[in-house]
Order: C-alpha cells, then sequence, then structure tokens
C-alpha cells in the first residue's frame, strides 16, 4: 500500500499540523504525546477535516488535493475508522450497527470478502447481535467498533488509541484480534497509540507526531 | 358548554395542530443549518427567526396582513390566479398560529441537534453515508424527544395565539373564531360566564401541551 | 428711600394675569364615528378654554365597558342609546347632563376601484359578494343598527354567512380601503371622510334605522365643571355646524 500525505498544513489551536510523508508499510503506529495533533492527522486522511494545503494519496486514488481543489468526500472514501470514542450509535442495536455500511460484495485489493460472518467470527461477537450497544463491556464494544468499520470493505483502517480505555487483562485480549485483522483481512492500518508496547507487536513501523511534526521515532 | 363553545375548541385544537406539522419541516431544516453550518448571514436568519417572539403579535399580525390581503404580494397573486383568499378564512389563522410558533420550534430543535454527537454523524459518514442518510438514521432519531418536546411548546403556543390572529383572520364566529378569540368576544359582550368556560378549557388545553413538551425536552435523547 | 419694584416684575405679574384662570384636561370617551368631527370640535374649544380634551376612541360597546369597570373618563358620546342606558342602570352617568341631538344614516361602501354595482341592500345576497364587512352585529351600534336594518328586510339570514366582523365601525371602513372584502356597512359619515371608498347606496334616514348619539356626564368625573362647560359647547351653534359638515344630523 502506499499512503502519501505531502505538504499538510493545518492550523489547530496551539500550533499547525505539518506532515510531508509517504507510508508503505502495512501496520504504521503514530506515537506521540496526547495533544500532538494525531487525532487531526486521522481526520484528515477519512476526509472529515479540510486542511488549508494537503496531497492525501492512497495508493492510485487522489483523496484531497487542495492545489486542484479535489475533495473526496469521506463516505467515498472507503476508509474505515475507529475514533478514540468508538462512537457506536446508541439507538441501533449491535447488528444494525455493524450492518450500517456494510457492502456485501466488498473485497480487498487481494481478494478477501468482508462478509458478515466471517467478521463476525473473527472477532467474536455473533452473540451480541441483538443486544443493545449502550450495555456492552468496553472490550465488547470495541470489537463492535472494528467489525463495524471492517464490514465496508476498506482499504485502509485507521485506528486512534483503540486500546486507551482498556485494562491490561483487556488489551491482551484485544491484541490477538487486531493481529488477526492484520492477517486474516491483509488490511493496511495506521494505529495511533502512545503505548510503546502494543506497537512492538502489532507495527513494522513507527512514526513519532510531536507538536504537529513527525520527528525520528525514538525507539 | 355548548355546541358552538365545544365547535371553537375543536377548531381550535384542529388548527393548532395542523399548523404545528406545516412548520415541522422548515423548523427542522432551519433548525438543522443553524446547529450544524457556519455561513455568512447565519446570524441575520438567526434574528429574523426569533422576531416573531419578540415583537408585538399584532405587530407581525399587520405584516402578515399587509402580505397576505388580496393587495399584497402574496394574497394578491393568489387571489388573481385561483381566486383563492386567505385573510378572514381559516386558511389566514393556519398561517398566522405557524408564524408565531415557528421560533419557539426552531429553539428547541436546534439545541436537540446541537445535543447529538457530531462524531457519531461523523463515523456514519466514514461508513458511507450520505447527508440526507446521516440526518435522517443519526441526527434525527437521536434528537427525537427534543423534536417532540419542540413540537409540543409550538403547539401550546398556536393554542394562545391572539394578536396577530385577530388581524389577520378577523373573529368571524363559525369560521376563524379560536379559543382566545372567543374569550375576548365574550368578555367585550359582558358574558363573563361564557368567557370562564373557555378560559378553563383553554387553561387545561395550555396545561397539557406545555406539560408534556417540557417533560419531552427535560430527557436526555433516548434510545431504542 | 422707597424703591420702586423694578420693571421685571410688573412683566411678571401682568404675564401671570394674562394666563387663563386654570388650564384643566378632561377625558372624553367617543363613538368611533365621531373621531373626525370631534377632534375639530375639540380644537376649536381648547383655544378659547384654555382647556385640554383627551379622547379615547372606539366602539361604544367596549368603551361603556371600560366605564363601568371604573376607566377615568369625564363624558361618554355613544353612538346608540343602549349602551347609555346600560350604564344609566349601573348608576354611572349623571342622567340630568344626558342629551341626544345628533343621528346619523348607513352607507353601503365599497372600494374604490370595485366594479360592483349595489342599488339596495337587497344586492348585498348577490354570489359576486362574499364578504360584508361590519362592526361587531352583536355588540358594536353599528353593526346593531345595520343589523336590525338588514332583518327588517328579511334579509339578514341570508347574509349572516359572509359578515366579516370588526371590531369598529371604523375597523369595517379599514377593512374596505384594504380591498379584502367586497363591500361594507358604514355610517354615511365615516364613507364621507375616505377616499379610498366609494359609496355604493346610501341607506335614506326614512327607511334606515333610528340612529341616536347620546352624551352624558360621567358620575365619577374629577372635573365635573370642565366637563359640564365642554357639554354645555357641544351643544352650541358651532358645535352643530362642525357636525353637520362632517354629514351628521343635528337635531334641534
Amino acid at each position: 500500500m502506499n499512503l502519501r500525505l505531502k505538504q499538510i498544513a493545518l492550523p489547530l489551536s496551539e500550533f499547525t499540523l505539518e506532515v510531508d510523508v509517504e507510508i508503505t508499510r502495512p501496520v504504521t503506529a503514530i506515537r506521540g504525546p496526547s495533544g500532538a495533533g494525531k487525532t487531526s492527522l486521522l481526520d484528515l486522511i477519512a476526509g472529515l477535516r479540510r486542511p488549508k494545503s494537503a496531497l492525501i494519496q492512497l495508493d492510485d486514488r487522489v483523496l484531497t488535493d487542495t492545489a486542484t481543489g479535489r475533495m473526496v468526500s469521506a463516505r467515498h472514501r472507503q476508509i474505515g475508522y475507529v475514533p478514540q470514542d468508538l462512537a457506536l450509535f446508541p439507538h441501533l442495536s449491535v447488528r444494525k450497527n455493524l450492518l450500517y455500511g456494510h457492502r456485501p460484495e466488498g473485497k480487498t485489493a487481494d481478494g478477501h470478502l468482508f462478509s458478515y460472518q466471517h467478521v463476525t467470527d473473527v472477532l467474536e461477537i455473533q452473540s451480541l447481535a441483538e443486544r443493545s450497544v449502550v450495555h456492552l463491556s468496553g472490550g465488547e464494544k470495541q470489537r463492535v467498533a472494528l467489525a463495524r468499520a471492517l464490514l465496508t470493505s476498506p482499504r485502509l483502517l485507521l485506528l486512534d488509541e483503540p486500546l486507551a480505555n482498556l485494562d491490561s487483562g483487556l488489551k491482551a485480549k484485544i491484541i490477538p484480534y487486531l493481529t488477526r485483522i492484520r492477517d486474516e483481512f491483509g488490511l493496511p492500518m495506521l494505529y495511533v497509540t502512545h503505548d510503546p508496547d502494543e506497537v512492538r507487536d502489532l507495527c513494522d513501523h513507527q512514526l513519532w507526531l510531536e507538536r504537529g511534526r513527525i520527528s525520528s521515532a525514538p525507539r | 358548554m355548548s355546541v358552538q363553545e365545544w365547535q371553537i375548541v375543536w377548531f381550535t385544537a384542529w388548527v393548532s395542530a395542523l399548523s404545528t406539522i406545516t412548520i415541522l419541516p422548515f423548523g427542522l431544516a432551519a433548525a438543522w443549518l443553524l446547529a450544524r453550518h457556519e455561513w455568512p448571514g447565519k446570524s441575520l436568519v438567526e434574528t429574523l427567526i426569533s422576531l416573531p417572539l419578540v415583537m408585538p403579535p399584532v405587530a407581525t399580525g399587520l405584516i402578515l396582513l399587509k402580505l397576505l390581503g388580496r393587495r399584497g404580494a402574496i394574497g394578491g397573486w393568489l387571489h388573481s390566479r385561483f381566486d383563492l383568499d386567505i385573510v378572514f378564512t381559516w386558511r389566514a389563522v393556519l398561517i398566522a398560529l405557524g408564524v408565531m410558533s415557528f421560533p419557539l420550534l426552531v429553539r428547541s430543535t436546534r439545541v436537540a441537534f446541537e445535543e447529538v454527537n457530531p462524531r457519531l454523524e461523523q463515523i456514519a459518514r466514514t461508513l458511507g453515508a450520505g447527508n440526507f442518510r446521516v440526518f435522517c438514521t443519526i441526527t434525527l432519531p437521536l434528537a427525537s424527544r427534543g423534536i417532540v418536546g419542540g413540537m409540543l411548546l409550538a403547539f401550546a403556543r398556536a393554542l394562545g395565539e391572539f394578536g396577530a390572529t385577530i388581524m389577520v383572520a378577523g373573529n368571524i364566529p363559525g369560521r376563524t373564531s379560536t379559543l382566545s378569540l372567543a374569550i375576548f368576544q365574550n368578555v367585550q359582550l359582558g358574558r363573563d360566564n361564557d368567557a370562564l368556560h373557555l378560559l378553563g378549557v383553554s387553561v387545561l388545553l395550555a396545561f397539557a401541551a406545555v406539560w408534556g413538551g417540557e417533560y419531552f425536552l427535560r430527557r436526555k435523547p433516548g434510545f431504542k | 428711600m422707597k424703591q420702586r419694584p423694578p420693571p421685571a416684575a410688573f412683566g411678571l405679574m401682568l404675564l401671570i394675569l394674562a394666563l387663563p384662570l386654570r388650564a384643566e384636561e378632561i377625558t372624553v370617551f367617543a363613538a368611533a364615528s365621531l373621531t373626525d368631527s370631534l377632534k375639530e370640535i375639540a380644537a376649536a374649544y381648547e383655544k378659547t378654554s384654555g382647556d385640554r380634551i383627551v379622547f379615547n376612541f372606539g366602539a361604544s360597546s367596549m368603551l361603556a365597558r371600560q366605564i363601568d369597570e371604573g376607566a377615568p373618563a369625564d363624558i361618554f358620546f355613544s353612538a346608540d342609546e343602549a349602551k347609555m342606558d346600560d350604564l344609566a342602570k349601573h348608576d354611572r352617568i349623571v342622567p340630568s347632563t344626558r342629551r341626544s341631538r345628533l343621528s346619523n344614516s348607513l352607507a353601503i361602501v365599497v372600494p374604490a376601484d370595485s366594479g360592483l354595482t349595489i342599488a339596495s341592500a337587497c344586492d348585498l345576497t348577490n354570489a359576486a359578494i362574499k364578504r360584508i364587512a361590519l362592526a361587531d352585529p352583536q355588540t358594536v351600534p353599528a353593526g346593531i343598527y345595520s343589523r336590525i336594518y338588514l332583518a327588517r328586510l328579511k334579509l339578514w339570514p341570508l347574509v349572516e354567512s359572509k359578515i366579516v366582523p370588526t371590531d369598529n365601525v371604523r375597523a369595517a371602513l379599514a377593512a374596505v380601503e384594504s380591498g379584502n372584502v367586497d363591500v361594507g356597512m358604514v355610517y354615511r359619515t365615516d364613507a364621507a371622510i375616505s377616499k379610498r371608498i366609494k359609496v355604493a347606496c346610501e341607506i335614506p334616514r326614512a327607511e334606515g334605522p333610528d340612529i341616536s348619539y347620546p352624551v352624558a356626564l360621567v358620575k365619577d368625573s374629577k372635573e365635573t365643571e370642565t366637563a359640564r362647560k365642554f357639554l354645555h359647547y357641544l351643544d352650541s351653534e358651532e358645535a352643530a355646524k362642525v357636525f353637520g359638515k362632517y354629514g351628521f344630523i343635528v337635531r334641534p
């Protein structure tokens, strides 16, 4: 996969997010202190924010190009997003949440099928289908949010601190799922975290974001 | 209470309900535009929408009269084209009630929309939903309690409307006589007892509507 | 040495003596149809007497009710005897001051640009006439007179559904001026002052209802002397001339 984030400039409250980088590894971590602009960067990639200047290209598709005024809307980017607060729809059941963006004919670049069966199987959430989203445990909510993003058959998965609100026991349980997503679905991921342990197991590569700027990763 | 008095109550109730339903789509649209977007002229529109709330109702009624009368910009066209009269008919009552209760509807609905977490709408977009689908499947259901509350408040306001209505619809017995207009006329006639009957009904209806409205507005957005 | 008072003191004394002895203010509650004529009469009166007249014009029914509830009126000038009788019954007026010298007649009016021809009241049943503006026929004198007249001609049940009742006779006139109604029934005197309407048909006095405008002193008036003076002036030749000019009939 090839994700180009060139000449990005997005003014934030205290500094400007300025990024110029090309990501080719399948699973890349973005680390940095809180407030560094990591979520804003993911928002830009997902098409939820408009930058002052940027060229964002995923493989052969130009998603954002301020030079030409091109801005593909979020709904057409085929980029899955699991935000930090999960944003599960509280008025819908688990099943309705999962199926919200589901495209049954979807396949990844190398032909994997994102079927409802397969995804719920991998993440072990079949039994939760008719439950109300509100009463799920932290770990269950996490997996539902992951599954929901996967079921849109995305070409790239963005994860914003997916394990931040979980205790270490739960973290240990979820990480294998993430590994499965990487292995079963072959899906490139951008993974925001401030925990070095998660990075070690899951990610091939790290970027360090501090005050809106990417610096060399302190490994 | 006599048959005529019940007729007045019935007329007031259904024309208030109909006016609330009629302004609903406009109210939702206005509330959504004000809640979710920034655009040039926004504060001007906000102020214009709030005007009927603060201006003397008879002043608003006068503006409507000038617009909707047979010689008015809108009324004149309707009269010459379709032989349709608005002023002094139930249609004028409908419009007067709608205009006067519109600001209340927009206010409550706007707050309801603002209370919906925008993150949910954003994520819905990443899941492939267009603006209309996001509005119908995410925003509207989560704001529904506030919207119902707003509608009940608007209904209550419509029930009690007087100043604009009397300007633009007159007080024609059997045709445009609403509860408040009928109470006024009974007082003028010195028929205080009859006025009291209607007053009692008026208080009951208003109480029920406002109580219901506050109930829906007080609770947080509900989920099934 | 005897000092002469300064010339300024003389001037001040003269000035004070020249002023009218006591400038009082009275409030007159009067029927709407008397608006223009009374204003002119009051203006002339104020010049000579130095008193000030404040008016409250409206439907006699509304005014009578207000006086009954204790509104601060000194004089009540009603458009029909019934409203004055009501107040007399409730002991609100001074009966000895009651006079009924003024009368009026009715007219059917249409907007100035209307194409309707109305030869008599019977034409009101015509289908082309959809709306008739009247002062409220249940309460306001002008409306009551009109209703009585139409009822006498057996026309009332036929036109009742077309009536648009207004708060007072001037509001009925305004409705016709605006073009929002096809026809109105007002006093001949009201029709005379408006250029935006034309008289389609006058109801001759002999045929029409007996219209009478009684005037009286309100019992609770705080300025009885000043009010009586004005009542007296209303009886005078000058006042009669002004009433006549506007089209009222002044009985001797």
